[in-house]
């Protein structure tokens, strides 16, 4: 069998690659799918965990936030259409009217 | 496998059900007068809060859901302050509905109220898993409401900035749920809190896992809560947003997450405070967290010269202050902690409401414009400087009594317990933090009254601005005068929020 | 190498390499398909984990959904890589930026390998589950008893969802001005429907 802390490590992995593309993407919609990918992997580890201490709770915790995951996607996308119709860009460096 | 159905007791979340109808209401009402300039559903929208409100007094404590959702003090108080956030935006909202928003009304309110659900059904949560949900119902309806001038090129951008750290902190947290998950292998906080004792109890240390867990969720919150270093977005986001929009965002988003926190933080990771725990205290972190926003916060402001932009760093700092309360971690300072809330709901929503009112008479929001305004109207101006005043914290006013309540708690909590001369040092930032505060806030009120020239401008505020502007200063001079019942009132969360001995 | 571990690793790195290919494309569509791919390497993680039905819906959900609504939003914006959307900061805190990053990915995993789970004998799994373990039934019978109040939470969100993705995507709207009443249409330029 494959030891549960192998499993974390994959997620662990993924969720600090997810963080990485959030730090260093210059692309809104790559951006987004990074933020995607962090819930993934929390997903990743809420499964594991289910499966180490052998109850089913976290399935419905995973089934919960992919939904949110949906609905965020949903939204942000909603706003990408806004930005570029409003900006003609989707490069985060081009949003900077406001100072960030 | 199996689990009883849970007793639904519909009764107790009566106040949540109506406002979600209530929004459902206002879009349709809005779709089906086609004609209206705005004003009909702003009224329909204060009405319906109204009525939540009063549905909140005649329903009582209870449980409903299994114990999914509970009702007690704490979560009543949380939903006074936020139906009181959601009514002074709506109010202070009726001007921009007259000039920019021009489609889309009944979505705007609708939208807010909608926020304003999930910030209740937050505040009721016991478990992980609700409590994400209703912070994400929180921010989803924000996340389009900053952006709502889409013709805006500052308010779009700081819908997707929004966006994005939203986005970004609430992976944050849900990692660092699925951490607490697997130590404790609940999400119900009241379990959590008895499988951290046992743990600690079987193995001592619970180790390095649990410090990165704490500090995902810590980061997800801090980012809600604008504290440093996670507030960079916070002055972009209300400088560019609608400002019935950034004033709800400053009151009801930072309650929101103050009600996560605590419910984590306090009432579910409490056992990790206990003093046999001391190694694993998070009070420290949060103590540090605290002096950042305090400092930056106030710093920043003194430079600023865009007033939302100002308000922005102002409440960073406030956010500081309320932390303070936390790290107090008593009774008294969970009282603290309400009553700044509660005050700080009506200085800053009163402040933003006259920004709000300014800016749809002039389109600026500079604090060089406010040059002179004391000379055409005087009465505005004096309003304004009351709640700026209060917001520094001077003293006839409630905003004093709310930073006396909070240095307080920390100072007794300090003069019992061993080494804690760091929350002394804490105390005496905050005092000198405050300092700086006066400052800029003095500065806007210089501008008023003191400045040579005659301002070109005299203030009309619409009737329901005027409702919200009178709402505050009574506030902010009532319960500055006579806090009783507001202490009270906030005393009753501490009883909630279960201390362990 | 049992089978099981060779299912594992050979996932594993799928999943790490899909991830990785997805962050440092240009190309928004290739990153969608490099994403897609982690995501089914995943769903087989989550497979071998016991838990078929979430791995199923991973994939419905997520690559079926979610990120053809990401397609979707690329094909209708219609990029076609006319901009510039490489990283033109310095190449110092270009540098730091990735540092930064490695330091982070290296220390969770430093911090999760040698925590609590993988402490001696606590690390391997059960072989036997809990009956039902995974299935659908046990789920729905999750969601609708213990977790129904954050299940009826979600309905209200998606609402919420569906009205502010709806007011910020709607476009060529009709402006009036309230005072003179008269009408004027707001058209946009939106190249990228033309």
């Amino acid at each position: 069998m494959v030891p549960i802390s192998a499993y974390l490590i994959v997620a662990v992995v993924l969720f600090g690659i997810g963080t990485m593309g959030v730090l260093i993407s210059r692309n809104i919609i790559v951006l987004f799918m990074c933020v995607e990918l962090m819930l993934n992997a929390a997903n990743l580890a809420l499964i594991a965990f289910s499966r180490s201490l052998n109850i089913m709770d976290g399935h419905a915790f995973v089934f919960l936030v992919l939904t949110v995951a949906a609905a965020e996607a949903a939204v942000g996308l909603a706003m990408v259409i806004t930005i570029y119709n409003n900006r003609e860009s989707i490069n985060i460096d081009r949003f900077n009217i406001l100072k960030w | 496998m199996d689990f009883p159905f849970p007793e639904y007791n519909l009764q107790y979340m009566l106040p949540e059900i109506f406002l979600f109808v209530w929004a459902l209401v206002v879009i349709s009402f809005d779709l089906l007068s086609k004609r209206n300039n705005g004003s009909t559903t702003g009224y329909l929208t204060l009405f319906g809060i109204a009525i939540a409100g009063l549905l909140l007094g005649l329903v009582g404590n209870g449980k409903g859901f299994g114990k999914m959702f509970i009702n007690d003090n704490v979560a009543v108080f949380f939903k006074v302050i936020f139906l009181g956030a959601a009514f002074m935006a709506v109010g202070s909202s009726f001007g921009v509905m007259q000039k920019k928003i021009v489609n889309h009304r009944g979505e705007f309110y609708a939208l807010l109220l909608m926020s304003t659900t999930g910030m209740m059904f937050l505040s009721s949560s016991q478990e992980l898993l609700s409590i994400y949900l209703g912070l994400e119902l929180t921010t989803i309806p924000l996340f389009a409401m900053a952006a709502f001038y889409k013709d805006d090129k500052l308010s779009v951008e700081s819908g997707i900035k929004y966006f994005i750290i939203g986005a970004f902190s609430s992976a944050l947290m849900v990692y660092g749920m699925s951490f607490l998950y697997g130590l404790t292998g609940s999400t119900d906080l009241a379990q959590m809190k008895v499988a951290f004792f046992k743990t600690h109890l079987q193995f001592g240390d619970m180790g390095i896992v649990m410090i990165l867990a704490l500090i995902m969720l810590a980061a997800g919150i801090g980012f809600k809560l604008a504290l440093p270093p996670f507030h960079q977005w916070a002055p972009d986001v209300y400088e560019g947003a609608p400002t019935p929009v950034a004033a709800f965002l400053s009151v009801g988003s930072k309650g929101a997450g103050l009600i996560a926190f605590a419910k984590i933080f306090v009432d579910g990771l409490y056992a990790y405070h206990s003093p046999d725990m001391a190694p694993n205290d998070w009070g420290m972190l949060i103590g540090i967290l605290a002096i950042a926003a305090m400092v930056l916060g106030n710093v920043l402001a003194i430079r600023q010269t865009n007033i939302k932009r100002m308000l922005a760093y102002s409440s960073i700092a406030q956010a500081g202050y309320i932390m303070i309360g936390m790290v107090a971690l008593s009774a008294s300072g969970i009282a603290s902690v309400g009553f700044y809330l509660f005050i700080y709901l009506f200085a800053n929503m009163g402040a933003f409401a006259a920004v709000a009112v300014f800016e749809d008479m002039t389109g600026s929001c500079q604090i060089k414009s406010y040059a002179g305004l004391a000379r055409t109207s005087p009465f505005f101006s004096a309003v304004m400087a009351v709640f700026l005043l209060s917001l520094a914290g001077i003293p006839p006013l409630a905003g004093f009594l709310a930073k006396y309540y909070v240095f307080a708690s920390v100072v007794d909590v300090a003069q019992r317990s061993a080494d804690s001369s760091w929350m002394y040092w804490m105390v005496g930032i905050g005092l000198l933090t405050t300092v700086f505060a006066l400052f800029y806030y003095a500065n806007v009120i210089k501008v008023m009254f003191f400045s040579p020239e005659t301002s070109p401008y005299k203030v009309e505020a619409p009737l329901p601005a005027k409702a919200v502007l009178a709402i505050g200063v009574i506030g902010v001079l009532l319960f500055g005068l006579y806090p009783e019942p507001i202490l009270q009132f906030a005393t009753g969360i501490s009883s909630s929020l279960h201390f362990m001995p | 190498m049992t089978l099981d571990m060779f299912i594992f690793v050979f996932s594993a790195i799928v999943a790490v390499f899909g991830a990785t290919m997805m962050i440092s494309q240009r190309n928004p569509v290739a990153a969608v398909l490099y994403l897609i791919v982690s995501l089914v390497a995943q769903a087989v993680l989550y497979v071998q984990l016991g838990s078929v039905f979430m791995g199923a819906v991973l994939i419905i959900v997520y690559a079926g959904a979610i990120l053809v609504l990401f397609v979707f939003v690329i094909m209708m914006l219609n990029l076609r890589g006319k901009e510039d959307l490489g990283d033109n900061s310095p190449p110092i805190s270009r540098a730091t930026k990735y540092i930064i990053s490695m330091l982070m990915v290296a220390e969770f995993v430093f911090i999760v390998h040698g925590s609590v789970f993988s402490g001696p004998g606590g690390g391997m799994l059960e072989a036997e589950t809990v009956a039902g373990f995974g299935s659908v039934e046990g789920i729905a019978k999750l969601l609708f008893t213990r977790y129904l109040y954050p299940f009826e939470l979600t309905s209200i969100l998606l609402l919420s969802a569906v009205v502010g993705a709806v007011v910020m995507a709607k476009r060529r709207e009709i402006h009036e001005q309230s005072d003179s009443g008269s009408v004027s249409i707001d058209n946009d330029s939106n190249e990228g429907v033309k």
